[in-house]
């Protein structure tokens, strides 16, 4: 008995440790927005003061602005093109290069970014002198990198919803009439509709946060709310930065509570019914 | 019941008279289908003819091709080699929305996103039919499988038995010319099978639809179908009623597959016009069969006997034939009836059923009883293959 009781009281502090190595930095941060003076580590008192500057300052909402752009038609593009390589590598059977297909598809997960921004980077310099158009760097080409990124994630996301899907939906869709792509926009994808959703969520998250690559192919033009916020770092950490931390920081955990609350309730709503089913 | 169907362009069959289906022979001709993946042949040159309200099963054990043969039907699986026609018209080369041919399935595939009626509308839909006579075909098959008040369920909200209603509604919904059905009783517990399996059969009697079904339950292949084709690797060993099936197999692989059965392999000792007898080392006297049969004096056959035709008994029958002695090794008592396994004076065993007409009657019977087993001269049958 006493043995469990210290397990418990060794897992409960374990627990308390690994907890504070990951939340203590976020903590910190969200109280000393609030800190009056403007040096980062003494607490002269409580202000919103920062805030208000952080409204203020152009330089980092314009930034923010485009990152949200690129976010969204990134989060757009990926789901659109992650889809149609899900289906073309759970769908289609055994196609020559089927293998290397699906490897190439997911090879940007493992591959180092700063070689995909390089690589990137080259890409849009030599399409500019082989072709003569203006392939201008800005928004564009950190929307194509973000794009050949997140799109691995998506794919991955996807497919593997998709190889679970129980084919016989898809073929009874079929066999009451429904030609393949109606049956493509009539079952498959109302049915993976939720593995959209959250690789659609995963794609907007991980461009909003991505330097690296935004760092190669950007242009004077289109400075990202991560390269700013870097750029300012070096200079001396504003407590702006931290300001606008904290509300990144709210607005995320607010997205991902609401999310998880509906979810939830969805599915405790489901079991109920199933039960209440099961039982008639 | 018969009022919900009146708008159903296939003529109701007389409902009631199981073997009598008068109809057009040949409704659907399966014209030598053969099905091979990456070289393994799953159906192996199959040809039969199915009329037209019939119920047809697919009878036969674990990866024989029967789920292939109906894939093809479906369109699902291209045959290697082989013609499908069905009511003339040749469907070999149509795709599954193309034939007038639907499915149900094993698992029901109903749409977890749509509910009942929406299930069974979607059919319907992809034919362009307008709203209202959608609603009302809908309406008239929810009452025709009695889910009328479930309407607007999710398939999630339903239990078993309703889930496999709705999907027979929504194979029927577009009035096929063929009904495919796949195991369609495997879902369910079995109680509610026995029930459902005439069920079933009713709502496809009366509606007429041509049905072929796929199943490796003996029972339900009995209880639903017409006619049966035992399959074994990817080809029809018989093919005949259930009674047929059951009383006069024709192969050791049929007589052991159906039901239970004593075989006691033995030679043709005399083979007269209208009576052999056959030689089995296994028993002291060679069996008496009170019938001719295709074969020569000591050819090698198999005599296939089924427990129940067997009567057991304490004291020698005064038959001069088909009699032996043994003793009682083991009882299994099902209540109704009682399987008595006899292990006859030469070694062999064999399974005799007892009917407990009375009761407690299976108590004269005991362990290690001496007994008795006879049989009627036509009980049996000499199988050559
Ligand atoms: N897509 C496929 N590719 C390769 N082989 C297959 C394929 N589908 C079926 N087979 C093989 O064909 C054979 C027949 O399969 P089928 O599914 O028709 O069996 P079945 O009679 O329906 O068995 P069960 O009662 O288990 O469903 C099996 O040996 C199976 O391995
Ligand atoms: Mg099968």
């Amino acid at each position: 008995m006493s043995n469990a009781t210290r397990t418990s009281k060794w897992s409960w502090l374990f627990l308390g440790f690994g907890f504070f190595f990951l939340y203590a930095p976020m903590l910190s941060l969200i109280v000393y927005s609030f800190n009056e003076n403007r040096l980062v580590t003494v607490w002269s008192g409580f202000s919103t003061k920062w805030y208000g500057a952080l409204m203020q300052d152009d330089q980092m909402l314009a930034a923010a602005w485009v990152s949200l752009r690129i976010a969204f038609y990134t989060a757009c593009a990926s789901v659109v093109l992650g889809t149609m390589a899900a289906m073309v590598m759970t769908r289609m059977r055994g196609f020559r290069g089927k293998t290397l297909f699906s490897g190439m598809i997911t090879a940007p997960l493992v591959m180092p970014e700063v070689i995909t921004g390089l690589s990137l980077l080259l890409l849009f310099v030599s399409l500019s002198t082989w072709t003569g158009l203006d392939f201008a760097r800005g928004m564009t080409t950190i929307w194509v990198a973000h794009v050949t990124l997140c799109m691995a994630f998506v794919t991955v996301v996807i497919s593997s919803r998709l190889a679970e899907l129980d084919r016989s939906l898809e073929e009874a869709a079929m066999d009451l009439g429904a030609n393949r792509v109606k049956v493509f926009f009539l079952i498959t994808l109302p049915i993976i509709s939720p593995a959209l959703m959250s690789g659609w969520l995963l794609a907007f998250t991980l461009s909003l946060d991505d330097l690296v690559l935004a760092s190669f192919v950007s242009g004077p033009s289109s400075t990202t709310l991560p390269m700013q916020v870097f750029s300012s770092a070096r200079m001396g950490v504003s407590p702006k930065i931290n300001a606008l931390a904290t509300i990144l920081i709210v607005g995320v955990s607010t997205i991902g509570v609401i999310g998880w609350y509906f979810m939830e309730r969805a599915e405790r709503r489901r079991q109920a019914e199933m039960q209440a089913a099961a039982k008639q | 019941m018969t009022s919900a169907i009146t708008s159903t362009p296939i003529p109701a069959a007389t409902p009631g008279g199981k073997p009598d289906k008068r109809g057009v022979d040949d409704y659907l001709v399966i014209d030598t289908v053969r099905k091979e993946f990456d070289g393994f042949v799953a159906v192996d040159d199959v040809s039969i003819n199915i009329r037209k309200g019939e119920i047809f099963a697919l009878l036969g054990a674990s990866g024989c091709g029967k789920s292939t043969l109906l894939r093809c039907l479906a369109g699902f699986e291209k045959p290697t080699a082989g013609r499908i026609v069905l009511a003339g018209a040749d469907v070999t080369d149509l795709p599954p929305y193309l034939r007038p041919i639907n499915m149900m399935f094993q698992s029901y595939a109903l749409f977890p996103h749509l509910t009942v009626e929406q299930n069974i509308a979607f059919g319907l839909k992809q034919d362009g039919m307008a709203k209202e006579p959608c609603q009302r075909r809908v309406d008239e098959m929810l009452n025709l499988v009695q889910m009328s008040k479930f309407a607007k369920r999710k398939p999630h909200q339903l239990s078993g038995g309703q889930q496999q209603r709705v999907a027979l509604a929504r194979s029927l919904a577009k009035s096929p010319k063929l009904l495919l059905l796949d195991e369609p009783m495997g879902a369910l517990d079995k109680k509610l099978r026995s029930q459902m399996q005439l069920e079933l059969v009713n709502i496809i009697e009366t509606l007429g639809v041509t049905c072929v079904m796929v199943t490796h339950d003996q029972e339900e292949a009995m209880t639903m179908a017409n006619r049966i084709a035992v399959m074994e690797a990817g080809r029809f060993r018989q093919i005949g009623s259930p009674d047929e099936i059951y009383e006069q197999p024709n192969s050791r692989y049929t007589a052991e597959f159906i039901g239970s059965v004593n075989l006691f392999e033995g030679k043709i000792d005399k083979d007269e016009k209208d009576f052999v007898t056959i030689a089995c080392p296994t028993l002291p006297d060679p069996i008496y069969v009170a019938h001719g049969v295709t074969g020569f004096t000591g050819m090698d056959v198999a005599f296939a006997l089924r427990p129940e035709k067997m009567q057991i008994s304490k004291t020698e029958p005064a038959e001069p034939h088909n009699k032996a002695h043994g003793i009682i090794e083991d009882i299994a008592y099902f209540g109704d009836h009682s399987v008595y396994h006899i292990r006859l004076d030469r070694g062999t065993k064999v399974m005799c059923n007892f009917v407990n007409q009375q009761r407690w009657a299976s108590e004269g019977f005991t362990w290690n009883d001496p007994v008795w087993i006879s049989w009627g001269d036509l009980e049996g049958v000499v199988l050559t293959s």
